[in-house]
């Protein structure tokens, strides 16, 4: 008996031992960049990683980590804390939501780090640069192709949109919305007959869209407010046999076999909008930040969007493919 | 004695199980209570020395690990996890169990988000986080005395009763809020200084200390206790000596909700907002928490030390993983095998 607690202990350190890699320090100095990413799931922020990582590769003297808070504050909150522990020369962050990752971010720029805040706002300017894309004129660009496509059908601007939503605490579905809402104010006809919730997420936005159309037999355009969503509404229509019967626009615009590029070329969506994966930037302004210490960035760097239909979804396709 | 006669089951009756005249208290008792715990800390310490030798090194050499805001980090991450455990200890032993505790987090998060960013009652800027602090404490209470009674009085298992409570009060907390997150600003406005002083370090890890020791003195030191874990221990024997099975019942239930609660009030400080979406999967965090520390899920056996060892345990451990940048999946799997390696040990008990 007194054996066995004891080599369970060994197994326990030897488990530890696997998973922890001790890191070799050469004499030369090594750059340690911390990213800190708010959900690997989701398919616009596993493309940010995957260009960050062959960006940020191409130095042979930075170190990479990135980590994932699998869209949880707290978790996010905890990594960052972490992160400022060890020190980085340079800390990036794309935070879940705004309030709760404005505190610690603010303990970051009290600990010296340099802190790039990546396409999602905080309450507070508590970094050193905001990288952001204007999600507001993605919004109302998406608007006005909605009105336009349903003047077209219809002779005069009147139809029944619904709008399936991300995560409702972060800056750009807030912008996303009123951007679009804006253009719809002018129009009396045009409504807005369901307003879901799917947290970016395709498959709960599956299930929103079978409610919504259950409750509505006729329905005219899906704004979703990212690609996964709008493919996810797109299939829950399909199930009903009335995916014909209207549009899907989308937000995010990834290239690749899984992007809403393909799926604007496949006929699926009527029309995404590219938004920007901020990383060039980042890793731009960030290598800038790290070796000239002189160097003062903007506090905010923002990025615009183009939209994609089925008239330029071909190059666009060409354009932002990346080997990964 | 009457716990001859009914006793069917193989495992020794735990201290205090049943209100035994002190002439008869066995000796033996205590020394396994302190091996229990001896365990539980031996794992403890163990996870430490791991932690301190595989911890990074600063740039000046010193130990990334040990660093005194290192440590209170962790202590401070483990808090709102903690505070739940510590009352799930008791739910536990009373072979019962909560799983609402992540909606009754969200549920207090809402409630104190909207009460001070909605209320404006002439009370006075303490008062109405007084208030506010209240009133969510007391939603959690409620939903609490609810599960309670429920067992109690319906006499409906645990798992099903607060498994129905998860579902509905997460619901309860979404229609509330419009299914939206109630922002706490960084102003000088009354919900600010709410989130800037309950956010505060000293004050979060406060918290979980005064609830562990509290809860601990009361399992430990009062009559209340002694039932608690008389009623887990074998609910049959103490309906035959006359234990107000019931009243436990739901006193335990109510202060799990109590403390979800209040672990709600601390993360809607730190987290700036209210939010109905707050909390999920917390009660298998708890509920691990307590289970490393070595109480029983079967009931009658278990310490709130050892559940506060246990939340420690947890937190090194992810503490040390990220340190050491490993991904995070990696990370979900490394816990789930020392969890099972911890709980083994821990249910290695020296027999008679």
């Amino acid at each position: 008996m007194s054996r066995r607690p004891f080599l369970w202990f060994l197994s326990t350190q030897l488990v530890l031992f696997a998973a922890c890699h001790t890191a070799s320090t050469g004499g030369k100095k090594q750059f340690f960049v911390a990213f800190s990413q708010c959900n690997n799931a989701e398919p616009y922020r596993a493309a940010q990683n995957a260009l960050a990582t062959k960006l940020w590769g191409r130095y042979r003297d930075v170190k990479l980590a990135i980590s994932d808070a699998q869209q949880d504050d707290n978790k996010q909150i905890a990594q960052i804390e972490t992160f400022i522990r060890q020190k980085p020369d340079l800390l990036i962050v794309a935070p879940n939501e705004r309030a709760p990752l404005t505190a610690v971010m603010s303990e970051a720029i009290r600990a010296d780090i340099p802190v790039i805040c990546l396409e999602r706002d905080i309450l507070e300017p508590n970094y050193t640069t905001f990288i952001s894309a204007d999600n507001r004129d993605i919004g109302r660009r998406a608007g006005q192709f909605i009105v336009d496509y349903l003047s077209k059908k219809y002779g005069r601007p009147r139809g029944d949109i619904v709008q399936i939503r991300g995560l409702l605490g972060v800056e750009a579905e807030i912008a996303r919305n009123d951007g679009a809402r804006d253009v719809f104010a002018r129009y009396p006809d045009i409504k807005i007959v369901n307003d879901a919730v799917a947290d970016w997420i395709q498959a709960k936005a599956k299930d929103r869209m079978t409610e919504a159309l259950r409750a509505n037999p006729h329905i005219d355009v899906v704004y979703a407010h990212n690609d996964p969503m709008a493919i996810g509404a797109y299939l829950a229509a399909h199930d009903l046999g009335r995916e014909k019967e209207m549009i899907f626009v989308g937000v995010d615009g990834l290239g690749g076999p899984n992007g809403g590029i393909k799926k604007v070329m496949d006929g699926i969506l009527a029309a995404t909008f590219v938004y920007p994966l901020c990383v060039d930037k980042a890793v731009e302004v960030g290598n800038r930040m790290l070796r000239e210490p002189n160097f003062k960035p903007d506090k905010i760097y923002t990025l615009h969007s183009t939209m994609i239909t089925s008239l330029n979804a071909a190059e666009a396709y060409k354009e932002l493919t990346f080997d990964n | 004695m009457k716990t001859k006669v009914v006793n069917t089951e193989p495992s020794p009756p735990a201290v205090g199980a049943t209100p035994v005249p002190s002439s008869h208290r066995v000796n033996r008792v205590p020394a396994r209570r302190i091996l229990e715990r001896f365990q539980a800390l031996a794992a403890l310490v163990g996870i430490i020395l791991i932690a301190v030798a595989l911890s990074p090194r600063a740039a000046d050499g010193s130990n990334i690990f040990l660093e005194a805001g290192n440590l209170t980090d962790i202590l401070r991450q483990v808090s709102v996890v903690g505070i739940i455990a510590v009352a799930m200890t008791f739910v536990i032993l009373t072979a019962g169990i909560d799983l609402s505790v992540g909606s009754i987090l969200a549920l207090s998060t809402s409630v104190v988000a909207m009460a001070l960013t909605r209320w404006s009652p002439p009370l006075g800027d303490t008062g109405r986080i007084a208030l506010a602090i209240g009133v969510a404490l007391a939603a959690g209470a409620g939903v609490g005395a609810v599960n309670g009674a429920v067992v109690s009085v319906a006499k409906i298992q645990p798992f099903i009763v607060t498994l129905a409570t998860m579902i509905g009060v997460r619901g309860l907390a979404k229609w509330l809020t419009d299914n939206a997150n109630i922002d706490i600003g960084f102003g000088q406005d009354v919900p600010a200084v709410f989130a800037a002083v309950i956010s505060r370090k000293a004050v979060v890890i406060g918290s979980l200390l005064v609830m562990a020791a509290v809860f601990w003195l009361v399992l430990d030191r009062t009559v209340f206790g002694r039932y608690v874990r008389a009623v887990g221990d074998n609910e049959r024997a103490a309906r035959y000596t006359g234990l107000p099975i019931g009243r436990v019942k739901i006193w335990v239930y109510t202060l799990s909700g109590l403390l979800s609660a209040l672990a709600g009030v601390i993360y809607a400080a730190e987290n700036h907002q209210g939010n109905p979406n707050a909390g999920i999967a917390y009660e298998l965090d708890a509920i691990a928490a307590v289970v490393i520390g070595g109480t029983s899920l079967m009931g009658g056996k278990g310490s709130v030390s050892g559940t506060v060892v246990g939340t420690l345990i947890l937190g090194i451990l992810t503490n040390i993983l990220r340190l050491n940048n490993v991904d995070s999946n990696v990370e979900m799997m490394v816990k789930a095998v020392i969890i099972l390696l911890a709980v083994t040990v821990m249910s290695r008990r020296p027999s008679e």
